[in-house]
């Protein structure tokens, strides 16, 4: 990245000269103390490690049972989107289609975006440049909710604790792992990489 | 001392005060009509964001209780609040504590995601309590309305340019700060 490249707060545009950044430091705005950019703990490879990891995480979540719930005999297989098909069929279309994306398309949308943003960087490939994808990434994080899914399904859990017999299924721990990774792969995103930079995950060294 | 402030860009922020008060009106129905309807064994019972709470208070669930109350009662308001203090910082022109003001759209940015938890909850619930008349949970419209003011508040921040709240930034300026 060129020295005149400058860094844009987000929050209050103030504009600072890119520094170099050490394994798990941050840079810091020196106005609003936002923080920046970060240098992942692992490397610049991990936000691509965790991406790849959810995006295989995000199937057996989707296909395997989430909670088996039984009452007086009668079984219930209760999958990711099972309470989409329910609001669905309520009547609730636009509601289950918003569960859907935050819940669901969203998270899976999101990790793609960072592995692909990640796969030239760190395989060496030639920089894909689409200028829009860095903005997508942004927007994607704003409407993926996968850790608050997960908060609500271990409430309904507690919840339903005295009033059906519950099973949780391997689809809901992949699920937390999916949610885990893409929490991982956020932490470990390097903003740089928003630039296509001939060397990202790197900042020049400030004059 | 001669600050100069950003130009307030109209636009964005008139959007986010539409918004914001689209979401305040939407939190009415949210809270006034229920959320979820409940019936087990001929037992039929309906119940708003603030009853459902309260009855899983009274059930001795009372940190399940605390985090639905937070998340669909607390944070919601938490946010409406927020954004109309620093709309209305914004609107009369120049905002006294600029780093203040900015740590407050951040927190409101950050905490907005987690009211979307009864949204969620009520869409396993439905999915999930389906034993006929042994037992059955249905969703009903105030979740709607409740999920409308959430994906409003959310929209609202994102309209809102945190940015206006700061004098306009020098043309050469320091490096970042390191922690």
């Amino acid at each position: 990245m060129g020295s005149d490249v400058n860094l844009t707060c987000r929050l209050c545009g103030h504009k600072h000269r890119p520094i170099r950044l050490a394994p798990g430091e941050r840079a810091l705005c020196a106005r609003c103390s936002t923080v920046m950019a970060t240098e992942g703990r692992f490397g610049p490879e991990a936000a691509l490690v965790f991406s790849i990891t959810g995006l295989i995480l995000a199937l057996p979540a989707a296909l395997l049972p989430f909670v088996i719930a039984g009452k007086l005999g009668d079984e219930r297989v209760c999958r990711l989107f099972t309470g989409v098909g329910a609001l669905w069929d309520n009547g609730m279309r636009t509601l289950a289609v918003l569960v859907f994306l935050c819940g669901a398309l969203l998270p899976v949308a999101l990790l793609g975006a960072m592995a692909v943003l990640h796969v030239p960087a760190c395989l060496k490939w030639h920089t894909v440049n689409i200028p829009s994808l860095p903005r997508i990434v942004h927007i994607l994080e704003h409407w993926a909710f996968p850790e608050v899914q997960v908060l609500a399904v271990l409430i309904a859990l507690i919840k339903l604790g005295g009033l059906v017999d519950l099973t949780v299924g391997p689809g809901f721990w992949c699920y937390c792992a999916m949610a885990v990774s893409l929490v991982l792969a956020q932490r470990s995103f390097n903003s740089e990489l928003c630039d296509p930079a001939p060397v990202p995950c790197r900042t020049d060294a400030a004059p | 001392m001669n600050l100069r402030f950003s130009p307030v860009r109209f636009k964005s922020n008139s959007t986010a005060a539409a918004l914001a008060v689209a979401a305040a009106v939407m939190l009415v129905p949210a809270n006034l009509l229920p959320v979820l309807s409940t019936e087990t064994s001929g037992y039929n019972r309906s119940d708003t964001i603030f009853s459902g709470t309260v009855e899983l208070w009274r059930q001795g669930l009372w940190v399940i209780a605390t985090i639905v109350f937070t998340a669909s009662i607390c944070i919601p308001l938490f946010k409406l609040a927020g954004l109309g203090w620093l709309l209305l910082s914004v609107r009369h022109g120049c905002p006294h504590d600029s780093r203040r003001l900015t740590r407050t759209f951040a927190v409101v940015d950050f905490v907005g995601r987690w009211s979307m938890l009864d949204v969620f909850l009520a869409a396993f619930l439905t999915g999930l309590v389906q034993f006929g008349e042994f037992s059955s949970v249905q969703a009903r419209s105030g979740i709607v309305a409740f999920a409308a003011a959430v994906v409003l508040t959310v929209l609202a921040t994102h309209a809102f340019d945190p940015r206006v709240l700061w004098p306009t930034p020098a043309k050469v300026s320091p490096n970042t700060s390191r922690p």
